[in-house]
């Protein structure tokens, strides 16, 4: 068998990171292991971006962020976790220090869920989960803290 | 500058205190990526370059691999990187990291079909272009194979070394994942790669996940991969090893014990 091997590798990418059909003739199951392990080291390289939002989460961080991410590609560590944050904060989720970090973030980058995050060049603020955070100049503080 | 000798590590900024505290070392690889072109490099990385460290940089994203040509702006800077650290060669992969507007993640591998060789030493001919130095190429660990492989990992890598003239960036631990994965003899890979191309090579930890090894770098070097190391060494000692250690740091006295542990199975002094 030969052919496109441009199609092929973009089928291979989209059955291990965006929930795609295993393509012919790949083992299923060693598939699924390695989709696994992207997931792993994704939740690894998510985590050092959003610390706080991890360690808030503590054991429970791997098994959360692999359900979120599976079957969505990356959209880079930062807009990962940003997304996840978001989405743990509209179920009620969002542990007290994940809504710390999201605050914080919302007040020193503008983040439509679309485009790479843009530093605010004017004084902002972001709020979650109880959370308040003001940034002017770029330095940002933690008005209030998360409700516990 | 000269090339890369003895026992190394990778320069990570979570390791830089106790890699600056290694008496003995004379070579580091860092992350190609992780720094930026215009520079400056990250105190503890110039530190070690008024040393006389070696520092060779190492692309984890440029998809040599890919069907698409290699991104001229990634191969830039990985051409930068080399020069603001005075590296006497970079290294990078034989596999594929995005395709179709996707990235993957992570290191993937290519089918070892004639398809394959082409677009990796077009793609390693247009990197070799444009870089300064010369590139050395390291095969993968890999969970799975293609359906339609032509070629055997000897033969597919040894064609690819030959076509480009590049070096070989040889993981021990790699071979052994596959080796193990695949239920083969690791040793038998060894004896039929061309091991004067060896510019260098990666030791690293892994452990067993789901009945499959995962070459994770966060875990403690395992006894067969040192073993296979000797094996390499009573072959052909390569110039340079390299211990990568990517996370989970273990306190400064075990990751010592693991150099240490290289420079035993290699006969290199010991660096700490």
């Amino acid at each position: 068998m030969s052919g496109d091997l441009a199609e092929r590798q973009a089928a291979l990418v989209a059955a291990l990171v965006a929930g795609g059909p295993v393509p012919a003739g790949f083992d299923p199951a060693a598939l699924a292991a390695a989709g696994a392990a992207l997931l792993r080291k994704r939740a690894g390289e998510v985590a050092r971006h959003w610390p706080l939002l991890a360690a808030g989460l503590g054991p429970r961080w791997p098994a959360t962020f692999a359900r979120w991410a599976a079957g969505r590609p990356s959209g880079g560590s930062l807009r990962d976790g940003w997304d996840l944050a978001r989405d743990l904060r509209d179920r009620g989720a969002l542990p007290p220090l994940g809504a710390e970090e999201l605050a914080a973030r919302e007040a020193t980058d503008r983040y439509d869920g679309h485009a790479p995050p843009r530093p605010r060049r004017l004084p902002g603020w972001g709020h979650a989960g109880g959370a308040v955070a003001v940034q002017a100049a770029g330095r940002v503080r933690l008005l209030r803290p998360a409700r516990r | 500058m000269t090339g890369p000798a003895g026992v190394g590590i990778g320069w990570r900024p979570e390791i830089a205190g106790f890699v600056a505290g290694l008496p003995g070392l004379r070579f580091v690889e860092v992350v190609a990526e992780s720094l930026a072109a215009t520079g400056p490099p990250p105190a503890g990385l110039a530190a070690l370059r008024e040393r006389g460290v070696t520092v060779v940089p190492h692309g984890v994203r440029l998809s040599l691999g890919g069907a698409e040509p290699v991104d001229p702006a990634r191969v830039a800077h990985l051409g930068a990187v080399a020069e603001l650290v005075g590296a006497p060669l970079v290294s990078e992969h034989i596999a594929f990291v995005r395709a179709g507007g996707v990235e993957a993640g992570h290191l993937l591998p290519l089918p070892r079909s004639r398809e394959a060789v082409d677009a990796v030493c077009a793609n390693v001919a247009r990197a070799q272009a444009a870089l300064p130095v010369p590139i050395a190429l390291e095969p993968i660990a890999a969970l799975f194979d293609w359906p339609d492989d032509e070629l055997d990992e000897a033969d597919f890598l040894t064609e690819i070394l030959d076509r480009t003239g590049a070096f070989l960036l040889l993981d021990v631990a790699n071979v052994y994942a596959n080796a193990r994965n695949r239920g083969v003899d690791p040793v038998a890979l060894l004896d039929r790669l061309p091991l004067e191309r060896v510019s260098y090579v990666h030791v690293a930890g892994g452990a067993e996940h789901g009945g499959y090894y995962h070459d994770t770098h966060t875990d403690p070097v395992p006894p067969p991969v040192l073993d296979l190391l000797r094996e390499l060494c009573a072959r052909r000692r390569p110039p340079a090893l390299l211990l990568e250690r990517d996370g989970h740091h273990p306190p400064a006295p075990v990751l010592r014990a693991e150099l240490d542990a290289l420079a035993a199975a290699s006969g290199f002094p010991v660096v700490t």
